[in-house]
């Protein structure tokens, strides 16, 4: 190029915003070059195995570990007893790492063992013997609140029934409980009795959901090592690296300042690490005790038994309406099974009465949930938080209670559907908006009013194939959610003298294409292509704070963090090249890799020169920023109340199902959906996130199912726990709305959750649509459809139950 | 940390019964139910592993006279694209068409599948419903000595057969249908691969005018073994294929099926399938 062409050059506008762009990390995993935990070793590592209980309920009599000990290559074998402080984990504090004195589920840690290899750690467990003196078992919720119910967590004894000399602390751990609800949540606005008077048409069902879990394809895992001043190192799968970096110091009794965690590249989180295991703990245990690092990984089956699952709730729902349509009340009563231990399952309900008090316009609601402790397994937080089951209920309720008054599902719908402005009972305040256009669009595209009409027509005529159309809508926080004092991220941002950045961000990628999606934004505002972007996010070392993977929150909170770093050195490098040639700032702009003039696009210098520039002068500087963001969103008060995201994001998807009546089996034909995401960012980034939000969420429905009897999992394998497989999945056309929010990074809004939340309250309604038979329990199996349909399911009713 | 002491891959028939002539020996074929079963520790590999991959008399499909020999190391996927089975026997065709995935089939043989013995073993229904015989071969002296025995009597409980541990099985026969031979299967799974049959059920016999005689019915999954369905095929055997005819048989078979609960079904469903898709499937033969 001369030199006389090169002062003409015309850079042409150009966007990254839409466009579909591959994931940074793609060709790596699609060419099994990424480096998992499970690729990683370290020099001197041993290998970390934990013995976990035979029993379901029972007191631990003894344990010996001396023949464990004594068998060559292993290292260190430990029990609660070689832990004198230990410290309880979990959101209630009522779980120790290492079972003191009493196994309350069937993943109970009892013993480790760090060994030369696998093998060996595996044969030592062999030879740990336990005497056990079982307990009764709680199986149910239901039965956890009888008034003669066995304790969960009684006040700790001993096996000899004095008190046990644990170290001091106010935790259930420590002090138990004296009954067994976990938790509790209590929710009101407005005056349901005066709600249910106004009422023409009401219903009321009890809804059952049951057991799912997150089947990441990398399993569990961590390596831990200690230097030698006593920090330590983890290599870690958690999605919220700065809270966990806090706790696991609290455990471990040091300083947080000396704890690090490195994330590798994680195979699947879905919500599953959003909390600490005890295996974690145990590895660090290990790692401590035996001044080696140590690695432990776990089996496919261990993945199933001891990973948190969804949260399954018996939920009873009073709704009502008037014969205009207008919703009147709803009164929501839950039994949480906590399962043994509490973690974020429990706490489930803060999302569960958001879809009641506020996904329509419901003027008067009062809400209740008791999570209860059993000797199942414990729930955990898993995408969508409760969403899919509170969703599950109301949505029938839409359709159950539009058919009372003869009104046309939709419309029904559309009448009580949220409208931006609005600000519901729960204080949720709707500045962006796309719900009405949700319902429509997904109602349009899928043809729904015309296939809902014929269908229902359908039901009584001979034939065993009938076709059911269904609909639900969904509302979840898109903006974040202010549940921890902060709720936001930190960036950092340099850029060299080729005018390549690096982006440091606290936001953890999980697979779900945050760093695409932060690079994108980053290129959008500087003027850059996608490939002059590194990201740095996995090192607690580097990065900056961030609160973590969940509530949907990465691509809107740590995309206006890295934005607005972007922005700041935009800022410096405009200020710059506005002096040099003599203009101001606001003439310029950077496009493609250049500094050209804002109103003609005429390139005047290489972005890359000119920071050469700046770096090789007299004055030297680098282009070096920093940036937090904190989203507007506030926290709620004691009553729950309060507007915790900065954004909502809405949804509609409808459901077309063939069922077979004389096997019960269903074929999902088709998903049509219609998103509000504020705007789309990653075409192909979004349409993946949908997509695999549809498909998880058609698991959940149809053939997911983790049987648990009496405590103990049946099925803790793939061939038995059935994932839904390739030809299974359904057609799908799914819509963007893009109601532009005011706050979002560039308009759009989080959307991770969304997609997996109606599935299977569409695919109810569409089973009562082709049937006219109602399900209200999942999941719908051929074998359960079957029986519902031959009359052979009794309607379940849980009397409402409130705790004291 | 396994007793195993010895890998052998013999390279004829002889070689391979004269090693089982000590019986300590486990048998490998494509591996498919060994690996999992042994990694769950739900056997114990014996002294010696035995490889059968590479003996020739045991694999390839052959027409021999009035018999179909289908070698027993045959892959599902070999048996499922065979010219000979395509044309004679549909009802294998279609239990190879269900079974498992792409990958399980490339490598899991019919040998496998017959001395694995499962009740819900794929292969195992149609070969009852198309009088298949299994071919059996062992060392007693110094001498191969090989026999055959019908399929039907082959099986004596879940992983259980008549075959003694001295023994190899080297193929099965199946005598060619005559003209207006009718088969059927199907396999109730929940999913379109990769699924262990909850129930599964073949229908085989002469159609003629509406008539079916030389019934043959039989059931997967119902029992500890894969099973004739005698009754049902005397509520079938020469009569008319009416509505009355089909009924009847689906009810003969929904009473003679004695399941058990477990974590794909309840007995309850099991036998309604049978019912249900017996029923279909005659139908579905009467209309053929
Ligand atoms: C993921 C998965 C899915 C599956 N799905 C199905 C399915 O849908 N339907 C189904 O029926 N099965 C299924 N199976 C089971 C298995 O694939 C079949 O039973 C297969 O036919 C076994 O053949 P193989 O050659 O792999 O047997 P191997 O595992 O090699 O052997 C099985 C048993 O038979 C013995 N044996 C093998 N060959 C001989 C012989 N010639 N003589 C004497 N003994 C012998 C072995 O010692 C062993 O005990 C599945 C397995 C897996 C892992």
């Amino acid at each position: 190029m001369t030199v006389a062409e090169k002062k003409h050059r015309i850079i042409e506008p150009d966007s990254l915003i839409g466009k579909r762009i591959p994931k940074m990390d793609a060709p790596d995993k699609a060419s099994g070059r990424t480096r998992y935990i499970h690729d990683i070793d370290l020099p001197g590592q041993l290998h970390g195995k934990i013995l976990r209980s035979a029993r379901i309920h029972a007191l631990i009599k003894s344990i010996d570990t001396s023949a464990a000990k004594a068998l060559p290559g292993v290292h260190v074998v430990i029990t609660a007893a070689d832990i004198p402080d230990q410290r309880p984990i979990g959101v209630a504090k009522d779980h120790f790492p290492l079972k003191v004195g009493r196994v309350r589920s069937e993943r109970d840690e009892i013993a480790a063992v760090a060994a030369e290899s696998e093998e060996i750690a595996e044969a030592a467990l062999k030879l740990i013997k336990v005497e056990y003196e079982d307990l009764p078992v709680i199986g149910n919720p239901e039965d956890s609140i009888k008034p003669d119910a066995v304790l969960i967590h009684p006040e700790p004894h001993g096996a000899d029934g004095t008190h046990l000399h644990l170290k001091q602390g106010t935790s259930i751990a420590h002090r138990g409980k004296a009954d067994n609800v976990a938790m509790r949540f209590d929710y009101a606005h407005g005056d349901v009795v005066q709600g249910e008077a106004e009422s023409d048409a009401v219903v009321e069902d009890t809804f059952k959901l049951h057991y799912v879990t997150h089947c990441c394809m990398g399993v569990s895992g961590m390596i831990a090592e200690f230097d030698a001043a006593g920090n330590v190192q983890m290599y870690s799968n958690t999605q919220v690296p700065f809270l966990h970096k806090r706790e696991f110091a609290e455990y471990l009794n040091i300083d947080p300042a000396r704890i690090r965690i490195i994330q590798p590249p994680i195979g699947g989180g879905f919500g599953s690490k959003l909390d600490i295991y005890p295996f974690e703990v145990i590895c660090l245990y290990l790692a401590r005790a035996a001044k080696r690092p140590v690695k432990m990984l776990f089996t496919r089956e261990e993945e199933f038994l001891a990973s948190p699952t969804r949260q399954p709730v018996l939920l009873t729902l009073r709704s009502g309406c008037k014969k205009d349509g207008t919703l009147t009340f709803r009164t929501v009563h839950t039994l949480h099974d906590n399962g043994a231990y509490t973690s974020w399952g429990a706490t489930t309900p803060f999302v569960m009465m958001q879809t009641f008090s506020s996904l329509y316009r419901v003027p008067h609601c009062d809400y209740h949930t008791a999570a209860v402790y059993t000797n199942n397994p414990y729930a955990g937080s898993f995408r969508g938080y409760g969403n899919l089951q509170a969703t599950f209920a109301i949505e029938q309720h839409m359709d159950m209670l539009a058919a009372k008054i003869g009104m046309d599902p939709l419309e029904f719908r559309m009448k009580n559907a949220q409208d931006a402005g609005e600000v519901t009972g729960q204080g949720m305040s709707f500045k962006s908006c796309g719900f009405k256009e949700c319902i429509t669009t997904a109602a349009s595209r899928s043809d729904f009013a015309r296939k809902f009409a014929e269908n229902q027509a359908n039901q009584k005529k001979p034939g065993n194939i009938k076709r059911g159309i269904g609909m639900a809508s969904m509302l979840h926080v898109g903006g974040g959610a202010k549940i921890y004092p902060s709720d936001g991220c930190g960036t950092i941002l340099k850029m060299d003298d080729f005018a390549n950045v690096t982006l440091i961000t606290g936001a953890s990628e999980i697979g779900q294409g945050s760093e695409t999606v932060l690079s994108q934004l980053v290129c959008e505002e500087l003027g850059l292509p996608i490939s002059a972007i590194t990201v740095v996010n996995n090192d607690t070392a580097i990065t900056p704070w961030d609160v973590g993977v969940h509530a949907s929150r990465t691509t809107f909170i740590a995309g206006n963090s890295a934005i607005g770093a972007a922005k700041k050195a935009k800022g410096k490098i405009l200020a710059v090249a506005a002096k040099k040639f003599d203009c101001t700032e606001a003439d310029l702009d950077l496009r493609g890799g250049f500094v050209i003039r804002a109103a003609s696009g005429e390139a005047l210098v290489e972005l890359s020169k000119l920071l050469r520039n700046l770096h090789f002068q007299e004055k030297a500087e680098l282009v070096m920023t920093t940036f937090y963001y904190e989203p507007p969103s506030v926290h709620q008060d004691k009553g729950f109340k309060g507007d915790v995201s900065a954004a909502y994001a809405w949804g509609n998807q409808v459901v077309e199902i063939e069922v077979d009546t004389d096997t019960g089996f269903i074929r999902l034909l088709k998903v049509t959906g219609a998103h509000d995401v504020g705007r789309v960012l990653n075409r192909l980034g979004i349409e993946g996130q949908i997509e695999g939000g549809v498909v998880m969420g058609q698991g959940y429905a149809f053939t997911e199912d983790l049987m648990i009897e009496d405590g103990k999992m049946k099925n803790p394998n793939f061939r038995d726990y059935k994932l839904v497989t390739a030809p299974e999945i359904p057609e799908m056309d799914i819509a963007f709305i893009e109601s532009m929010d005011g706050e979002g990074p560039q308009g759009a809004k989080g959307v991770g959750e969304a997609p997996s939340i109606c599935m299977a309250a569409a695919a109810a309604n569409a089973i009562a649509n082709a049937t006219g038979t109602r399900m209200f329990e999942l999941p719908f199996t051929p074998e359960k459809v079957y029986r519902a349909l031959h009359g052979q399911t009794p309607k379940r009713y849980w009397k409402p139950w409130k705790a004291e | 940390m396994t007793e195993l002491k010895r890998y052998y891959a013999p390279t004829s028939l002889d070689q391979a019964v004269e090693c089982l002539k000590g019986g300590n020996v486990t048998i490998l074929a494509g591996g498919t139910d060994l690996t999992p079963q042994s990694q769950a520790g739900r056997i114990k590999f014996r002294e010696t592993l035995m490889n059968i991959r590479h003996i020739p008399q045991m694999s390839g499909i052959t027409l021999e006279g009035k018999e179909i020999r289908i070698g027993a190391l045959a892959t599902i996927t070999e048996i499922m694209e065979h010219p000979l089975v395509r044309e004679h026997l549909p009802a294998l065709v279609e239990a190879c068409d269900h079974f498992a995935s792409d990958q399980i089939r490339n490598a899991g043989t019919i040998g496998g599948n017959i001395c694995n013995a499962s009740p819900a073993g794929d292969t195992l229904v149609p070969l009852l419903v198309l009088d298949a015989c299994v071919e059996l071969a062992s060392m007693p002296e110094t001498k191969l000595y090989r026999h055959c025995m019908p399929i039907s009597t082959f099986f004596t409980g879940s992983g259980k057969t008549r075959k003694s541990l001295c023994e190899l099985v080297t193929g099965v026969r199946i005598p060619v249908p005559a003209a207006g031979h009718v088969s059927r299967f199907y396999k109730h799974g929940t999913r379109p691969a990769l699924d262990i049959s909850t129930i599964s059920i073949g229908v085989a016999g002469n159609l003629k005018d509406g008539v079916l005689s030389n019934v043959r019915v039989a059931f997967g999954a119902v029992a500890p073994t894969p099973l004739r369905a005698t009754a049902t095929e005397s509520a079938l055997e020469g009569r008319h294929l009416d509505a009355a005819t089909i009924e009847a048989a689906a009810v003969a078979a929904r009473d003679e099926v004695n399941p058990i609960d477990d974590v794909r079904a309840t007995a309850w469903y099991r036998k309604e399938m049978i019912h249900n898709m017996t029923k279909r499937m005659l139908e579905n033969v009467a209309q053929a």
